[in-house]
This record gives C-alpha cells, structure tokens and sequence, in this order.
C-alpha cells in the first residue's frame, strides 16, 4: 500500500508540522490516554487533537475501545492513565459546552420530542423564553417540524436519532461527540442523516469527534481518519481526508473517496480478521 | 385459480352479545341467581341475599350512621394511601439508587413487606390508643412497604441509557432522582399503590374490628352481630365499590401519564 504513504502518518497527530493550527487552539486534546478495567488494558497511549472545525473520524475494529474513548473525552468515564483537556481544561466530568449522540439515541420515552430536544437547555438552566425560541428552531434544523409533541415510541428509529440529534445540537456545543450516531438505523435512513448532519455541519462548523465502524461514514464525514487497533488499542494510523467541502452524496463519487476508503480499509482488514479470530478462540 | 372459498368455522356460542359489558353482566346475573338460590333454599332467612341486599341499599345509603362511617373509612385510607406514596416513594427511590441504603435497610423492608400487619395492630394501639390515629398507623404500615418495594425496583431497572445521557448534561443528583430515576420507575409505583391501596382497605377494615371506631369495618361488624346481613353486605359493595374504582384510576392514569410504557414494553 505504498500509495498511501503520502497520504498516513504513523500516529503523526502531535506532530507540530502536520497541523497549521497550534496545539492552544485544539478543542479536544488527549496525551498518553489510557484506559484500564483492572488488569484489562482497553487503550494506551492515545494522542489525539482536534483541532476547533475540525471533524475527526475515529474507526477501528470492534470492541478496539473506540466508543470508550469517546466516553472518557465526554467525561463519562474516568481514565486511568494520561489525560484529557478540551479547551485545556482537564476534563474530569462532563463539561458544558460538549454534547453527545448517543447510538442508542438516548432519548427519554416519558418525554415530547419537544421536551427531549430542550432537556440540554433546561439543565443548563437556560431561560423558558430561551427554550421557546431555540428548541423548536432546532427541532427544524433536523426536519421534525410538526413532530414536536410526538413521543419517541411514535417513531422510526430515523426520526429519534433526529431527535438526539437536535438535542446535542441544541445546546450550541463547541465540541459534538458523536457515537456511531447512526448504527442502530437502517442503511437507507442512515445516508440520509449522514448527508443532512453534513449540510448541518457546514452551516455551522464545530468540533466533531465522530465513532464509527463504517469506513465509508469515516471518510465522507472526517477531515482525518484516525485508526485504533492493536491490543490494547492505540492510535495507529492517522489519515488524512483531502476530500473537498462542501461534502454531499457528490463526494461519494469522487474518485478519491474510493481510494481513501481503500487506504482504511486496508489499514483495517487484517486486524479487524485477527479480532475475529480472537473471539473465536475466547470462546 | 379454482373458486375455493374458505369458510370460517361457526364461532360457538354464536348467538351471544359480543360486547364485553354484556358479558360481563350476564356472568354476575348468572352468580347472583346461584347465590339467591341456593342461600334460599339452604340457609336461615337472616343470611343475606342478592336481593335482600338490592333491597336494603335505598335505607343504608341515606342512613347517616352509614355515610359518616364510610367518610370515617374511605377518607383514612386515600389520606393513609398518600402519606405512604410520598414516604413510599422517597424510601423506594433512595433504596434504588444509594447502594449503601439497600445494604444497610433492603432487608428490612423486604422483611416488613411479608409480614402481615394485623400482627403488629395490639401494639399500634398501645401507641396510639384505640382512636382513629390507631387506624391510620396501620393503613400506612400496611401501604408503604409495597409501595417502597415497588419503586425501589423500578429505580433499580432504570435503563443506563437514561442515567448517560442525564450525566452528560451534567444532571445533579436531583435531577437524577426525580427527572431521570421517578418517571423511569412511575410504571412500577402505579403497580405498587394498586397493590398498596388493596392493602390500605383491609388494614383499614381490620382496625376498624379490632379497635372498635367508627367506620364501614365497624358498621359490618354490628350489623352482621345484630343479624342485619344485608345491610352489612352494602358496605362490602361500597368496599368492592373502592377497590374496582383505584383499579380503574390506576389503569386510566397509566393510559393518560404513561402512554410511552406499554408501547415500549410491546417493542422490548
């Protein structure tokens, strides 16, 4: 795969050359991060940045750790090596200002889509006059106009990511954590959301770490791949995703996003075959 | 194609209203006919009977004595019932979401929960005397354990989804206890204050016997000893009465606060 060395960096992220931003205006930041359950190491050694529009696509083979990685940046789980700032700040629990997408939606079935959307602000403290008038602006932005006093239960597993969706957004995070938002929905709905979460990207770019196991959704959405693997899990390859913005359903025709889709999965394919194994073997 | 037509088998008992109402009277007008038989032909002319008991309601129910008994019953146990739903719900909550309260009392109050609370109502009058007091001890005893029970276990099966995604957006303990945890567990106190308020009514009643006050256990007691069946057998409508009545605010409450919850359980 020697056509894709131009485009890898081994674990290259901290690498003052490979970014024009400084490391101060990194919203995301991680050094040496590691995570162990006991004697179960899950990652080591993960450096990360993310720098302030910038979306970074973190893929890896299941159970590789990547999803509690994210949790640990949200601040849902302590880490044990290492640490993690966000605006440099340490995070020790979850901040304001950070938000995110849960795969299995995590909306509450006792509340309105209206309610659920506002739940951020309320706990916020936010002004009522300030959830009337952002909330329903919100509940537009992800098309569920008119779907406001509808319950979750009333609908498609589409439509409550939706919901989760404009629930982190409405908060105005500086940093939207995404955990493989749109695994749990069908593979037409799903293309849907991806594109949409695009175009909502674009109109108002933030931080966005997005986890994924689809390797075409890392690279429409990332500006960089980043790879975990190994056991326990590191940062192992850091991809570039030179693809034009705006992205739309055009990008997914280029003939670079066919490459660059190569180029992870070719960093994928034998861990994710070793994984499997491995499984088999526990069993 | 052959022109084959499928012929639905007869449905048995064809002829029978379908409305569920219908059926359901029909069955109490199959049991009461039973009973007026039988207790006719069998036993003394003082043992009530369906119309002896249709009878007596016009006089029993305009009777004063009758009325302040059943305000003196039916009030004590709706005021029991909600003392034990708020400290019922508290103490469910904190033995669902503090690990050190159910280790230290989970025990307890699944040992209270069994044992029946006739056995403790001798010494609840020797603490409150024989007065109504002495009552509404026992219908709070005997409801606020199943109501505690029931929301401890539904604070305990609260989907960490929920409690993630309260956490991540920063959610204090209060709210994590009366935003995330008490709506989570609503399905389980509602069950809990059906069972409860079964409870309440026959703590109620066994009070009312046992200590002699005012009230409809006590209204049955003198009547059914001075040979007045019937009549003590309106009060026991009025107590079926207020149970089916719970049963069915219980249900209409469910349909109209929870309507996420059987839909939910129907997907799981």
């Amino acid at each position: 795969m020697s056509s894709g060395a131009a485009t890898i960096r081994r674990a290259a992220v901290t690498d003052p050359t490979h970014r024009t931003e400084s490391a101060s205006q990194s919203r995301i930041r991680t050094v040496g991060a590691g995570k162990r359950y006991g004697d179960f190491q899950v990652f080591r050694d993960v450096d990360l940045e993310v720098g302030a529009r910038e979306v970074v696509a973190l893929v890896g083979p299941s159970g590789c750790g990547k999803t509690t990685l994210l949790r640990c940046i949200d601040g849902l789980l302590p880490i044990s090596d290492g640490e993690i700032l966000i605006e440099g700040a340490r995070v020790t629990e979850p901040r304001a200002g950070v938000a995110m997408v849960f795969q299995h939606f995590g909306l509450f079935p006792w509340k309105t889509v209206f309610d659920n959307v506002a739940y951020g602000l309320r706990l916020a403290g936010a002004a009522k006059a300030d959830i009337a008038e952002k909330v329903p602006h919100f509940i537009n932005m992800v098309g569920l106009k008119g779907f406001e006093k509808v319950y979750p239960y009333q609908m498609s597993g589409g439509m409550q990511q939706r919901c989760g969706l404009a629930r982190a957004l409405a908060v105005e995070p500086k940093v939207l954590l995404m955990d493989e938002p749109f695994a749990a929905v069908d593979a037409q709905t799903r293309e849907i959301l991806q594109l949409e979460l695009l175009s909502i990207w674009e109109m108002r770019p933030t931080t966005m770490l997005f986890v994924t196991h689809s390797i075409e959704e890392a690279v429409l959405m990332g500006d960089r791949v980043v790879v975990l693997k190994g056991r326990p899990s590191t940062v192992h390859e850091v991809i570039e995703v030179d693809l034009p913005h705006p992205r739309t359903r055009e990008t997914l025709t280029l003939p670079r996003f066919a490459e660059l889709r190569e180029i992870v999965w070719n960093t994928l394919k034998d861990e994710a075959r070793q994984a499997e194994f491995e499984l088999e073997k526990g069993r | 194609m052959s022109a084959t037509t499928i012929v639905a088998p007869a449905r048995p008992f064809a002829w029978l209203p379908t409305s569920n109402w219908t059926i359901k009277l029909i069955g109490g007008l199959v049991l009461a006919t039973l009973w007026q038989v039988l207790v006719g032909a069998f036993l003394p002319a003082y043992v009530a009977k369906p119309l002896g008991i249709i009878a007596a309601i016009p006089t029993v129910v305009t009777n004063p004595l009758f009325l302040s008994a059943a305000w003196a019953t039916l009030s004590a146990v709706v005021r029991g019932l909600a003392v034990a739903i708020v400290l019922g719900t508290f103490v469910g909550l904190a033995l669902g979401r503090v690990k050190l309260v159910e280790r230290a009392f989970g025990f307890y109050v699944s040992g209270l929960y069994a044992m029946p609370m006739v056995a403790v109502l001798p010494l609840v009058t020797l603490w409150f005397g024989y007065t109504g007091a002495a009552r509404m001890a026992t219908i709070i005893f005997a409801a606020f354990f199943s109501i505690a029970i029931n929301v401890a276990d539904g604070a305990k099966s609260v989907p960490p989804e929920h409690l993630e995604v309260a956490r991540s957006y920063r959610a204090g303990w209060r709210e994590i206890w009366f935003g995330v945890t008490l709506p989570a567990a609503m399905p389980y106190l509602l069950a809990g204050i059906r069972l409860a308020a079964g409870r309440a009514l026959i703590a109620a009643i066994v009070a009312e016997f046992f200590i002699s006050i005012e009230g409809l256990g006590f209204f049955i007691l003198f009547n059914s000893r001075t040979f007045h069946h019937n009549e003590a057998f309106v009060a026991v409508l009025l107590l079926a009465l207020f149970g089916v009545g719970v049963e069915a605010a219980m249900t209409w409450a469910t349909r109209r606060f929870l309507p996420w919850y059987r839909r939910e359980a129907k997907t799981d």
